[in-house]
């Protein structure tokens, strides 16, 4: 079974509607991770102020946080990182986890703009 | 009058800051500890003073009150417990993980949930742990959570976040990361604030609209969670003696208003009342007074008059200077933001200066009051509870189809947060400051110094990070950096004479400053001391507030004005003239 692992930015509620506007890649996005995991792929996310122990186990994570907080979220399959600094759309996952589409899956867009939420060094919560 | 007669082991006073909680609290522990039993009182506020009020240092375990036999009391302050906590969690990865992430981390654990969080925790680990209040046949605790953090501890999707495989992301209560083993104490603790046998909540309120919304806002909160054993008291009420003057009159026909006035969710409530205590409740002695009304106290040999501080009329001269411009009144609500706002906008006007005046009054109560229309004023309207619905609607147009039952039941419990509503009402709020560029922009409302970083750090995310405007609206965008300019923006704390509305003044001051903006002045409003009564309660209450403006004029704000209680009250344009004319 592929693991898929997302390690994200501290933030404190997953749906951003605590930012200026809810940020609708991440309400998305929660959705498709759900996807995915119906799949039968082994999905995991990690935030950064929850379970900072996971960011801490992995090196090539660090090493990313390292370069720049900008690097997150970072998304990795079976260990191995396949993105940085952006949250996939439902096809951009599909492609990295070499999963098949379903018949009846919609496409979805990744809204080219991105509303300001619940970000990193945003005290909300 | 007198205390409600409780015998349920557990009691919650629950009430907005300043309504006299602590003060209820220790007298009803006082007269349970006489009538023979053991109780200890608990304090997990932050701001209050039990200690000060006892006359006892407190610490974290229970330490008896010497002066009354069987009372004990202890104090947790939930600020240090969050901030314990956050050392706890962030320590093990200083020099693991880059600075960055470390101050990322922090922040995530520095807001008022986490305080919140932190309080419950306190709560649940006495309630909980029936062992640690063994010895007492009544603990009484001086707050209570709120609603939204009873709901949110009560969503099952809330926790499922800590479960290493979870799909459903970060939740409002990330604080709770190291606190899971607690999930089955704190769903005990809230099936126990349900049990009426043993709990009950006592709502504290004030002769006043303001303290009696907040009330019913938490009665109904709390009864929708099944917590149905509450009662209501009236702190504070005044009655005025056979020699009254004008201003006891008035204020004693202002509170019985209110009560007439009652939200009927609170009239059908088992109700007491409370006497209005001139001084502040500090000691033994005053809080027996409390329960053994009548003492009747001398009247005061002098009454001093108060410090000489500016009136309204300098202020405004000062305000007037830039020709335009945003002018925000801030501060607790029922401290008078909303008048104070109303009468800068209406001397302005009338002074010839072109003024919107915004406010986020209910019921459209300041535009109403202005019944006759003043040249060069135009009044608009911010409705908190139309921003939300509209906000919301957008929401959940945006994300209908895409969440599971799970997912949806959390972010509908997100959108209820306090955080939301703030965030709703500052987009309308931007849009009524883009007009302060060519005239007078007086607002009633401002968002918190919290709310603006965490707006700052989104914008300065997009600015770097993204490299795009994203939807941030542009009056959102050039918000920020005019709220800072002071030339631009002044902003005015109100507040009372009294000592938990200036401690949260000063808290707000604070969180302001955290966020780069100073604020331009302080109004002292509803001072008695100024009013001129001659009533022997009253003055006496008037010499009680001397500390508090000197602390306010003296220490806390760049400069101060005193407005007094009014007896004719200042709604309408002749109302709030008495503002402009009145002589503190």
């Amino acid at each position: 079974m592929k693991k898929l692992e997302i390690y994200e930015p501290a933030m404190c509620c997953s749906t951003g509607v605590c930012g200026v506007d809810v940020d609708t890649t991440l309400v998305q996005f929660a959705a498709d991770l759900q996807w995915v995991a119906e799949q039968g792929v082994e999905v995991a996310r990690y935030n950064l102020s929850q379970q900072p122990q996971a960011f801490a186990a992995n090196q090539d994570v660090v090493k990313e946080m390292d370069a720049g907080m900008d690097r997150l979220p970072v998304v990795a399959v079976d260990g191995h990182i396949v993105s940085s600094g952006i949250y996939p759309s439902r096809s951009q996952l599909m492609q990295k986890l070499a999963l098949m589409p379903e018949t009846t899956a919609q496409t979805v867009a990744v809204p080219a703009i991105e509303s300001a939420c619940c970000k990193p060094n945003s005290g909300c919560c | 009058m007198g205390l409600p007669a409780l015998d349920t082991r557990y009691l919650f006073f629950t009430g907005k800051g300043g309504v006299g909680k602590t003060s209820l609290s220790c007298a009803t522990g006082i007269a349970l500890a006489e009538s023979g039993k053991r109780v200890l009182v608990v304090s997990t506020d932050p701001a209050s003073n039990l200690d000060e009020v006892l006359g006892v240092t407190l610490s974290s375990t229970p330490t008896p009150i010497p002066e009354v036999a069987g009372l004990f009391a202890l104090n947790i302050d939930p600020e240090v417990s969050a901030r314990d906590y956050r050392e706890r969690m962030v320590s093990p990865y200083r020099g693991v993980l880059p600075p960055a992430a470390i101050q990322s981390m922090e922040e995530q654990f520095s807001g008022a949930c986490t305080v919140e969080i932190a309080a419950f925790d306190e709560f649940s680990a006495l309630i909980g742990h029936p062992e640690k209040t063994r010895d007492f046949d009544h603990v009484v605790f001086d707050t209570a959570p709120t609603g939204h953090t009873l709901r949110l501890l009560s969503l099952p999707s809330a926790w499922n976040g800590f479960i290493e495989s979870s799909t459903s992301g970060a939740s409002c209560l990330g604080p709770l990361a190291g606190l899971e083993k607690q999930r089955a104490l704190y769903a005990a603790t809230v099936a126990q604030l349900a049990d009426a046998r043993q709990t009950s909540v006592v709502l504290v309120s004030r002769a006043d609209l303001s303290a009696l919304r907040e009330a019913e806002r938490a009665s109904r909160e709390l009864g929708a969670l099944g917590i149905l054993n509450q009662v209501l008291v009236v702190n504070g009420l005044f009655q005025a003696g056979t020699s009254a003057d004008a201003i006891a009159n008035a204020m004693a026909r202002r509170m019985e208003e209110a009560l007439a006035a009652m939200p009927e969710i609170l009239a059908t409530l088992p109700r007491f009342e409370t006497p209005f205590m001139p001084k502040g409740m500090v000691g033994i002695a005053a809080l027996r007074a409390l329960s053994e009304p009548d003492s009747g106290s001398p009247a005061p040999d002098a009454i001093s008059a108060p410090p000489d501080l500016p009136g309204f009329n300098r202020l405004v001269n000062d305000l007037e200077k830039a020709g335009h411009g945003v002018i925000m009144t801030m501060g607790k609500g029922g401290v008078g933001k909303t008048t104070i706002a109303a009468a800068i906008a209406t001397e302005l006007a009338q002074r010839g200066h072109s003024v919107l005046l915004s406010t986020t009054d209910p019921a459209a109560h300041v535009a109403a009051t202005i019944e006759s229309p003043v040249e060069g004023l135009s009044v608009s309207r911010i409705d908190p509870a139309a921003e939300v619905e509209k906000y919301r609607q957008e929401v959940l147009e945006k994300t209908a189809n895409s969440l599971d039952a799970n997912a949806m039941a959390m972010l509908e419990e997100d959108l209820r947060s306090p955080c939301t509503e703030e965030i709703a009402v500052f987009r309308a709020f931007a849009k009524t400051v883009e007009a302060g560029k060519r005239a007078f922009v007086v607002l009633d409302t401002a968002p918190t110094g919290h709310t603006i970083l965490l707006l700052d750090a989104a914008e300065a995310y997009h600015r770097e990070v993204m490299r795009m405007q994203g939807d941030m609206p542009d009056s959102v965008r050039r918000l920020l950096p005019r709220l800072r300019d002071t030339d631009f923006t002044r902003v005015i704390i109100v507040t009372l004479a009294e000592a938990t509305p200036v401690h949260e003044a000063e808290r707000l001051q604070n969180d302001l400053v955290r966020a780069g903006i100073k604020p331009y002045a302080w109004a002292i409003n509803q001072s008695v001391l100024a009013s001129g009564t001659h009533d022997p309660l009253l003055a006496e209450r008037g010499q009680y507030e001397i500390p508090f403006i000197r602390k306010v004029a003296g220490e806390l704000s760049p400069r101060c004005v005193l407005i007094p209680w009014l007896a004719e009250p200042p709604v309408g344009s002749k109302g709030l003239a008495q503002i402009a004319g009145a002589v503190a």
